[in-house]
């Protein structure tokens, strides 16, 4: 009876001892853009599950920072837009690892040239109002001159805008941004503008989380980083293989359009010091970047 | 340390068992409780979540009433939202569900953003607010919408649950409980006080036990129960029984008897006992061993349960003891009857080893209550009787009388007189000169032993001689004899008597290994050759061989042995001729007759004898001088009697001695 009793208090030990709690899950609120192509990859090949970390596929940029703002996710992808919103209604957004700046991959789409929009009496504005593409036609209408009050604006996120019925004779402007741009550039809308002309818009993607989670879990942050760094080489490459893996991620697009998509960004995973002087003044700190 | 009885170590664990379900019930209801408020958060989150996203999505002031139906349904479902207000960006109350723009006013109440949810408690927080933002063309409009938890709801629903669970706890606290005691009762309780009866009354032992430790007691009890009532009965019949014959013994018959006693008292009833002993079973024993010995006693006890009725009772006393009780007779006649039987069968010629045997017993017999009244009287008088058949010449049966009992009481005063005179030293030895009859000289004497009660006064050798004889105290009487002969011998080697041998009396008991020990010690610094023992042949009826090399070996000392009494006996020839005799004493009855012709003659014979044999030849109890003229005349060379002296004590014997006046 007492070797038995030992031998269960001796299991106990034995079993709670060996137990540890495990990693807490780390969730990323992200969306459609080729440029959070690294995290889809890296999911998808499971170098997040090792990390314990989940990702979010949303719609737009909007809905994932809004899953960050009710504290479903702590982390998001946010361009500065949605990293300044955010840092404005939580107090508590830091971002840590740059994944690309938009080269392209921001555009203004159009049926209707420059001129005929000068001429136009109306203009129709699809964008969703509550992210970059708000900065980006403020900087359309601003570089071209156009009037403001002939412009209707309209919110919808990029899903919804896909969805629209666009009629021909109106003139009708879309901020939106690959691969979203695809599937409108079928439609008969073409682009007008897009931050690889646009000089005085930089668009800065980056991976944003909370001061805790910096705090308490910076080596898995670490590891996330080579894991996203990783996903980079391999995209850059074997873009075939990656396409493969990735695809479902964005919108199915084909591997010409893949590669497309790939050259309207830049990879800034390894910033430059320039680069990182900056996006400082877009209140990006450096001593929390991990590069 | 202190001792716990079951019932209060059993309360103790239940006490602990409880304690631990109280443990275990209450981290439940915290559990429950936490993923309670986990789930209606996580409701409350979705709910809010739907609504921010909707109202972000849809939300214009102007068309208010669009989203009411919403969030009068939110309401509706979610309980536990109590209210939802929206605020402009001047915190001005635009929206309230019960009072659809009224000039409303939001309740003073500090919100959390709606993302700190999850990490609040929501029975002290109870307001959760987001930002309703919306766009006019490019330009934003911040507008709060802030919900109201309805607090109670949420107790309410904990409470419940908190009921469900105490009440859970109840029943499954009441019936472990129960279970644990019934449990217990059965198989450990009931058990135990089954074991303890069976402990103390060690009988009706109980069933298998499910419990290993407790059966293994259970087991081991029976076993020690079994082995001591084994043990017992074996006890018992040793205690009771005869081991080589499985007779009833001592113990057991003196048992039977008393209640025979106690029976016969009552029912005003007689019945009677026979003490049995065999004849000269002793000689069987020395004859053909003990081995043998007890075959015939196994036999013997055949005999008698053969010979006895079916109720009639049959012990041994030990030895070659029996007892017979007899519980019911019409008449002696019955008694005579089986004692007879009993006679007959033992007399019967048996088989043992291939040798043909044949016994004989002296029985006596006692009746309740006319020969005692007590076990041990009526032992004691059938055992006087058994010896009046023994003194009748053997293989006979007597009735005890009064008359045995006189005699038998006698005995033992005298016995208890001897044994106190040894003690006190009363016994004193008295010496009869023998006279040499051609120089009328002193030249010998006999030891005569004289008993000195201070209170009967001088007692006869003839009253207690006998007697001590019966039983083993004439070797502790003849023991003294040779000691005081010896010391008298040792004063006397100095002084005129020094050549006066001195004649003893040795009994037939005392003839054995033990008296050559006994000499030797006494004899130191005594010439040996001074030292006569006179023997009678009675001496010799049993075991002749050992008594013959006893003689022989003393005679090697020196010490010389005298023929007592001859005549009288058997007067065998193969005595003279066997055993190293120095001298014939003729019997006083011999020397009384030399007044006829065929007196002269018996006393010439054996005159003759001694001379052919070359012995000494000393004729007792002459009185008178024409017995000493013919003695001389017919050449006897000593005498012994009243004529030269009656036995004299030291002091006179050597006056006497001395005098020279025989």
């Amino acid at each position: 009876m007492y070797k038995i009793f030992l031998l269960l208090l001796f299991s106990f030990i034995l079993f709670t001892g060996c137990s540890q709690e495990n990693e807490k899950e780390i969730t990323i609120s992200t969306n459609q853009w080729i440029g959070y192509a690294p995290l889809f990859y890296a999911y998808e090949k499971g170098y997040l599950d090792k990390l314990n970390i989940k990702i979010i596929n949303n719609v737009s940029l909007a809905e994932a920072a809004e899953l960050y703002r009710v504290g479903k996710a702590n982390m998001v992808t946010t361009t500065q837009h949605e990293y300044n919103m955010l840092k404005h209604e939580t107090q508590d957004i830091i971002p840590i690892i740059l994944l690309d700046r938009s080269n392209g991959g921001d555009m203004v789409l159009s049926n209707k040239s420059i001129q005929e929009l000068h001429s136009a009496d109306k203009i129709y504005v699809y964008l969703e109002v509550d992210s970059i593409n708000q900065e980006i036609i403020r900087d359309f209408i601003k570089h071209n001159g156009l009037d403001i009050k002939k412009m209707t604006f309209i919110n919808q996120d990029q899903q919804q805008i896909q969805d629209v019925k666009f009629k021909k004779n109106r003139a009708t402007l879309i901020v939106t941004y690959t691969p979203y741009n695809i599937h409108l550039e079928k439609k008969g809308f073409f682009e007008v503008a897009s931050t690889k002309n646009i000089d005085a818009i930089i668009v800065i993607d980056a991976l944003c989380t909370t001061s805790e989670l910096l705090k308490h879990d910076k080596k898995r942050l670490l590891a996330l980083k080579r894991s996203i760094d990783k996903s980079i080489d391999v995209i850059m490459k074997d873009p075939k293989a990656s396409h493969q893996i990735i695809k479902k991620y964005i919108s199915n697009m084909s591997y010409r359009e893949y590669l497309t998509s790939l050259d309207s960004i830049k990879w800034i995973n390894k910033p430059s010091k320039e680069l990182l002087n900056y996006i400082s003044d877009l209140d990006y700190k450096e001593e929390y970047i991990i590069q | 340390m202190k001792k716990l009885s079951i019932k209060t170590f059993s309360l103790i664990l239940l006490l602990t068992v409880l304690s631990m379900e109280i443990i275990v019930f209450y981290n439940f209801y915290t559990s429950t409780k936490t993923t309670i408020h986990n789930l209606i958060k996580e409701n409350l989150q979705t709910d809010i979540l739907n609504l921010s996203h909707y109202l972000n999505k849809t939300f214009h002031p102007g068309s208010i009433n669009s989203v009411a139906s919403h969030i009068d349904n939110i309401l509706v479902i979610n309980n536990a939202i109590r209210d939802i207000h929206i605020l402009d960006d001047k915190d001005k109350l635009i929206y309230h569900p019960t009072t659809r723009y009224g000039n409303q006013h939001a309740f003073d109440t500090n919100c959390l953003p709606i993302a700190k949810i999850m990490q609040s408690d929501i029975l002290n927080n109870q307001c959760f607010e987001f930002q309703l933002k919306f766009y006019n063309n490019l330009d934003p409009y911040h507008y709060k919408v802030k919900i109201y938890l309805d607090s109670e709801y949420i107790h309410n629903i904990l409470i419940e649950e908190a009921k469900k669970i105490f009440l859970l706890f109840l029943i499954v606290s009441l019936v472990s409980v129960a279970f644990l005691i019934f449990i217990e009762k059965i198989y450990i309780i009931i058990p135990l006080e089954q074991l303890r009866r069976y402990a103390y009354y060690s009988e009706y032992p109980p069933k298998n036990f499910f419990i290993s430790e407790l059966e293994s007691i259970r087991y081991s009890l029976q076993i020690t129960f079994e082995r001591l009532k084994r043990e017992q009965e074996n006890l018992y019949t040793l205690s009771t029984k005869d081991p080589l014959s499985g007779l009833y013994n001592r113990l057991s018959l003196k048992e039977k008897v008393e209640w025979l006693i106690s029976k016969a008292q009552r029912d005003g009833d007689q019945f009677a006992l026979i003490f049995l002993d065999l004849d000269n079973f002793k000689n069987i024993n020395d004859s053909r061993g003990h081995t043998f010995g007890d075959k015939v006693l196994l036999h013997v006890s055949k005999v008698l349960l053969n010979a006895v009725r079916e109720n009639d009772i049959v012990a041994r006393l030990g030895g070659d003891e029996f007892v017979i009780v007899l519980p019911k007779f019409e008449n002696e006649a019955q008694i005579t009857e089986v004692a007879q039987r009993i006679k007959e069968e033992l007399s019967k010629t048996y088989n043992i080893n291939d040798i043909n045997e044949s016994i004989t017993a002296s029985m006596g017999i006692t009746i309740f209550p006319k020969d005692g009244k007590e076990f041990t009287t009526l032992l004691k008088n059938a055992d006087i009787a058994m010896y009046k058949s023994k003194d009748l010449g053997k293989n006979n049966y007597h009735f005890f009388t009064q008359g045995l009992d006189k005699i038998v009481q006698d005995k033992i005063t005298m016995h208890r007189l001897m044994e106190k005179a040894l003690q006190n030293n009363h016994f004193e030895l008295f010496y009869q000169p023998k006279v040499d009859i051609q120089t009328n000289k002193i030249v010998s004497c006999e030891a005569l032993i004289r008993l000195h009660d201070p209170v009967k006064g001088i007692i006869a050798p003839d009253k207690f001689i006998p007697l001590a004889e019966e039983s083993d105290f004439i070797i502790k009487l003849g023991d003294w004899i040779i000691k005081e002969a010896c010391k008298q011998l040792r004063e006397w080697s100095q002084t005129q008597l020094a050549d006066v041998k001195i004649s003893i009396n040795v009994s037939s008991r005392q003839l054995n290994a033990d008296i050559v020990q006994t000499l030797i010690e006494n004899l130191r610094n005594i010439d040996d050759k001074k030292l006569d023992l006179e023997i009678t042949e009675s001496v010799f009826l049993d075991d002749f061989k050992t008594k013959l090399k006893v003689i022989k070996q003393l005679k090697r000392f020196g010490i010389t042995f005298s023929l007592d009494d001859f005549g009288t006996g058997y007067s065998s020839l193969s005595y003279l001729k066997n055993i190293p005799f120095s001298t014939l004493k003729i019997d006083k009855a011999f020397i009384d007759e030399l007044k006829s012709k065929q007196g002269k003659s018996f006393v010439n014979m054996i005159i003759g004898i001694a001379n052919d044999l070359e012995m000494d030849v000393v004729a007792e109890g002459v009185e008178t001088q024409e017995q000493l003229s013919y003695l001389k005349a017919a050449k006897c060379e000593m005498y012994q009697g009243y004529l030269c002296s009656k036995p004299l004590p030291p002091k006179e014997f050597e006056e006497l001695f001395a005098s020279d006046k025989c």
